[in-house]
């Protein structure tokens, strides 16, 4: 199925619905994933698959239903069901607050019903040759990545993906979008023969851009760098110089703690009141910025609205939140196209493409050379909130984790537990590095929908450990 | 189906040494209200077809959506690609298994997808509505879930199958916000409330609207309550709290995929070792933990996992000693096992399968009632309901986070206490373990959220224990 027929189907989805606002969703994924452990093949996994989404709105309320099936049936099943669990919503609830699906918007790259396919896609984040989907070139990257480990006297484990997914929506409003979006991940976790371990990992639009011998070699540097058992430190605060890993974590828990609208409208977010004022350090600039050119692009949100720059903190002062069309009903202003659902998701709208601009130092080392005595942090894992409100959260440290003394990395050690405020960590922000790199997870539940936030690394004072991940 | 399965591995078996083929149907619903108003009302449905071939010691793994033989021939092709593309690895064997036969479908009394959303709505409005009723209440939601999984499997060892299983569950959360920030408390858990394997008949039984008076209450007094102190001290756990408990810290650390070093990119590794069973000291005496697919209602169980291997009953912890694994046909084999223990599951049509935690329970003991274990309590902390979970990716250190907590003093519950938090090393906490309730108050808690694998897949399961005690835990507020 090419990106015209998405979108054709698209418009038949939306065509089956009975009269009344309707939003209908074609995402079309394609993607392949190859993962190895022990420096060879353990898994592959190759997806064709699409999901015809249809959201209909009765009386102030979205029912949604959706399907893998795109025969004449099973897309009046669907909108059938979305039709009727909005109009039970309606007569049980009476009259939602939902005002209504976004009107289009031809100027920032909608079709409208009078211009043809296709319409315009204002990124570039599809790639041709990506999205030809080529195994062979998976198992290239996993003989090179294994290759750099074993010459480095590591192991590797990882995963090799990339996909193409196409998303169509047309919406009874006369909106018509269409985007096409490629992406590629590699990651790498090096083991030496005492089982530390250490990471490396690359994100972009095409396939080719990723180095997967490079990023192993970076993987097992980490993993064998420095002799001995790891050190145990004590709880406590330490000065940190964290990799972009470690502030992709960072901002993620800020996309669902302060800069979520709909927390933000039920004076339930981290920015209530904070709005105007100074969060962070004031080398701290951060923005959802959907054309960056080193993100992961994307032209429209769950809605169709159109994705544009917005300023989250300048110079250390909280502009704004990110909404969707109920949160901003709710707040009372407008939508700036941060919706995960048509209708909203119930956790809120989310800023997908974060980028924090970088600082005036170099690279790690250079923020190291400042540090008499702190922590260096490859990446965290197991993050979880735990007072939204303080953007309080615990994560544990991972995959390289080393001792700063005397402004050089020494020694290994064990994991740390850090337990704080985000928000916290962003005010005590002393230097960035010049670089702002693409970090993704490359999780990927559920259809394929790739993110990541483009961030350089951090120096931080005073940053809370609360355990130490000791070998048990 | 099954016939159309049969055809596609009688084709892959003239081309590879190994395959199988999964058919899924999923229909699903969810529909919560958000201070009274729809928060969202979701259904889905899909099906597909998706094939598993062996390349070496690897998997190839490809899905396509649809349900005849163009759709199970494109995914059989595509996996022989996938396979071939590989790069070569060393043959590893996979423990035999008679070939799966039959048919199986769980018990559910009432179809929940036959009850009307009306009615539905309607219960789960009453449930908001006495949520709203305490004033400081800001957000109150009430949800509900269903969900039928129609699957049929076969393999080129003979395995020919079909399974049905329907789940149904729901819950309540209240959000008080108050000059000391937020509170939630959930009800009967916070994770999708409580799911089990049943029918609409579930949802019913957990009284949402009778209960919500007392959750939105409990969420409005934690915002006048005080912090959990710091300090060393007896923990009571219960519920959802310690089902996630064993959750993490007992079944995530006995995955053999995961010991084995299968799982190191993503979910990580264990401090448990392949050769740990019957020597590896886990717990205390009193901690006997069992990993039971057969067990009714709950969402770990099934007749055969997605490899055909019938569910079992797995003794993991015996007396605080390891006991066994949660395993596949490949990792059983790698270290010497005669069976897999059964534990492979998919998400769905459009992942392969891999080892997933089976209904992973702490036995019961001779503590008598929650009330009587605590009034054995001369001083302590009783917690309730998850509210943050986080273990490293040896799954040894842990912090869980807890929506509301009690003092225990000289037997009885005192003081409601806000932001309660523990911590610990999974078999130190285990080896504090001095107490678990009779068999009397042992029920099962639900797990609908684990995630695991690349691409990632979400699972659920249930974790069946009754209230335990653990001395010396490091609890405070956070």
């Amino acid at each position: 199925m090419s990106a015209p027929e998405v979108s054709d189907l698209a418009e038949r989805a939306l065509a089956a619905t009975r009269p009344g606002e309707a939003l209908a969703t074609v995402t079309r994924e394609r993607s392949l994933m190859l993962r190895f452990a022990h420096s060879a093949p353990t898994q592959a996994t190759s997806v064709d698959d699409l999901t015809v989404e249809i959201a209909a709105l009765r009386d102030g309320h979205v029912g949604r239903a959706a399907t893998n099936g795109v025969d004449l049936d099973a897309l009046e099943r669907c909108a059938g069901a979305a039709g009727r669990a909005a109009e039970a919503a309606a007569r049980s609830a009476g009259a939602g607050d939902y005002p209504g699906f976004p009107a289009p918007s031809p100027a920032r790259g909608h079709r409208t019903r009078s211009i043809p396919h296709p319409c315009r896609i204002l990124h570039e984040g599809h790639d041709v040759d990506t999205a030809v989907l080529d195994p062979g070139r998976g198992g290239e990257a996993l003989d090179a990545a294994c290759a750099a480990a074993r010459a480095a006297g590591a192991e590797a484990s990882g995963i090799w993906t990339t996909a193409s997914v196409e998303t169509a929506i047309a919406c009874s409003t006369g909106t018509f979008a269409l985007d096409r979006l490629t992406d590629a991940f590699v990651k790498v976790v090096a083991f030496e023969p005492g089982g530390r371990s250490g990471y490396g990992s690359q994100t972009a639009v095409a396939a080719r851009a990723l180095d997967p011998a490079a990023v192993a070699a970076r993987a097992a540097q980490k993993a064998v760098a420095g002799a001995g058992e790891p050190v145990e430190l004590a709880p406590g605060t330490y000065t940190v110089v964290a990799e972009p890993p470690a502030t992709h974590e960072l901002l993620g828990v800020l996309a669902r703690t302060a800069f979520d609208g709909l927390a933000h409208a039920e004076s339930r977010g981290a920015l209530t009141g904070g709005l105007g004022t100074r969060v962070a350090a004031p080398t701290v600039n951060l923005s959802d910025s959907p054309r960056h050119p080193a993100t992961l692009p994307r032209a429209f949100d769950a809605e169709g609205v159109p994705k544009a720059p917005l300023p989250l903190i300048q110079d250390g002062v909280a502009h704004r939140v990110v909404h969707d069309t109920r949160s901003a009903a709710l707040a009372g202003g407008a939508s700036t196209g941060h919706a995960v659902a048509a209708g909203g998701g119930a956790e809120g709208p989310l800023a997908t493409n974060l980028a924090m601009a970088g600082g005036g130092a170099a690279d790690e080392r250079e923020l190291c050379r400042a540090v008499e005595r702190g922590i260096y942090v490859t990446r965290l894992w197991y993050t979880n909130v735990l007072r939204p409100r303080e953007t309080l959260f615990t994560a544990v440290t991972r995959d390289g984790t080393f001792l700063i003394e005397d402004g050089e990395v020494t020694r290994p050690l064990a994991d740390m537990r850090l337990t704080d405020s985000a928000l916290g960590m962003l005010s005590r922000v002393e230097a960035l590095g010049a670089r702002s790199v693409l970090v993704s997870d490359g999780e990927l539940y559920g259809r394929r929908f790739a993110t990541g936030s483009v961030c350089p690394p951090l120096r931080i004072g005073a940053v809370a450990f609360t355990g130490s991940a000791a070998r048990g | 189906m099954l016939a159309l399965l049969e055809e596609l591995i009688d084709s892959a078996s003239r081309r590879t040494a190994y395959a199988d083929a999964r058919h899924v149907r999923v229909r699903s619903e969810a529909v919560a209200l958000r201070n009274g108003e729809l928060d969202s009302l979701d259904s889905h449905e899909e099906e597909g077809i998706g094939v598993r071939v062996r390349a070496g010691g690897a998997w190839a793994f490809a899905a396509a959506r649809g349900s005849d033989r163009a759709a199970g021939a494109a995914a059989l092709t595509r996996a022989l690609e996938l396979a071939q593309a590989q790069p070569r690895s060393p043959e590893r064997p996979l423990a035999p298994e008679p070939p799966a036969r039959g048919s199986f479908a769980s018990q559910a009394q009432l179809d929940p997808f036959a009850v009307s959303l009306e009615d539905k709505l309607a219960l789960l409005a009453e449930a908001g509505a006495a949520l709203r009723s305490e004033r400081r209440v800001s957000v109150a939601r009430a949800f509900a879930s269903a969900r039928v999984e129609e699957k049929a499997f076969a393999s080129t060892e003979g395995a020919l199958c079909e399974q049905r299983i329907t789940e149904c569950g729901g819950g309540l959360a209240a959000v008080a916000v108050g000059e000391t920030g937020t509170q939630v408390r959930s009800y009967p858990g916070s994770h999708s409330g409580h799911v089990a394997q049943a029918g609409y008949e579930h949802l019913l039984s957990l009284d949402l609207p009778g209960n919500a008076p007392r959750v939105a209450a409990e969420a409005a007094a934690l915002l006048d309550a005080p912090p959990c102190p710091a300090g060393r001290t007896a923990l009571v756990l219960a519920g959802e709290q310690l089902g996630l408990q064993i959750h993490e810290s007992v079944g995530h650390a006995v995955e053999l995929d995961r010991v084995l070093g299968g799982e190191a990119s993503y979910a990580g590794t264990s401090f448990v070792p392949p050769d740990g069973a019957g020597s590896l000291r886990y717990g205390s005496e009193h901690m006997n933990v069992t990993a039971d697919a057969t067990l009714p209602g709950a969402l770990g169980s099934f007749r055969w996992d997605d490899e055909g291997v019938e569910a079992q009953t797995i003794p993991i912890v015996r007396d605080g000693v390891l006991g066994g694994f949660l395993s596949s046909r490949e990792s059983a084999a790698a270290i010497g096992l005669a069976r897999s223990g059964g534990c492979m599951r998919a998400e769905g049509f459009a992942r392969q399968p891999i080892v997933r935690m089976t209904n992973v329970g702490l036995e019961p003991g001779e503590a008598g009632s929650l009330v009587e274990l605590i009034g054995s309590t001369p001083k302590g902390v009783y917690l309730e309901t998850n509210r943050s979970w986080s273990i490293d990716s040896r799954r040894l250190h842990f912090q869980f986070a807890g929506e509301a907590a009690w003092e225990i003093e000289d037997g009885r519950l005192g003081r409601m206490l806000r932001d309660p938090v523990y911590a610990g090393t999974s078999p130190l906490f285990w080896a504090g373990l001095d107490a678990v309730c009779s068999p009397e108050a042992w029920k099962l808690a639900s797990v609908t959220n684990c995630g695991k694998g690349e691409p990632g897949q979400m699972a659920g399961v249930s974790h069946g224990c009754a209230p335990a005690r653990f001395v010396g835990v490091l609890v405070g507020s956070g």
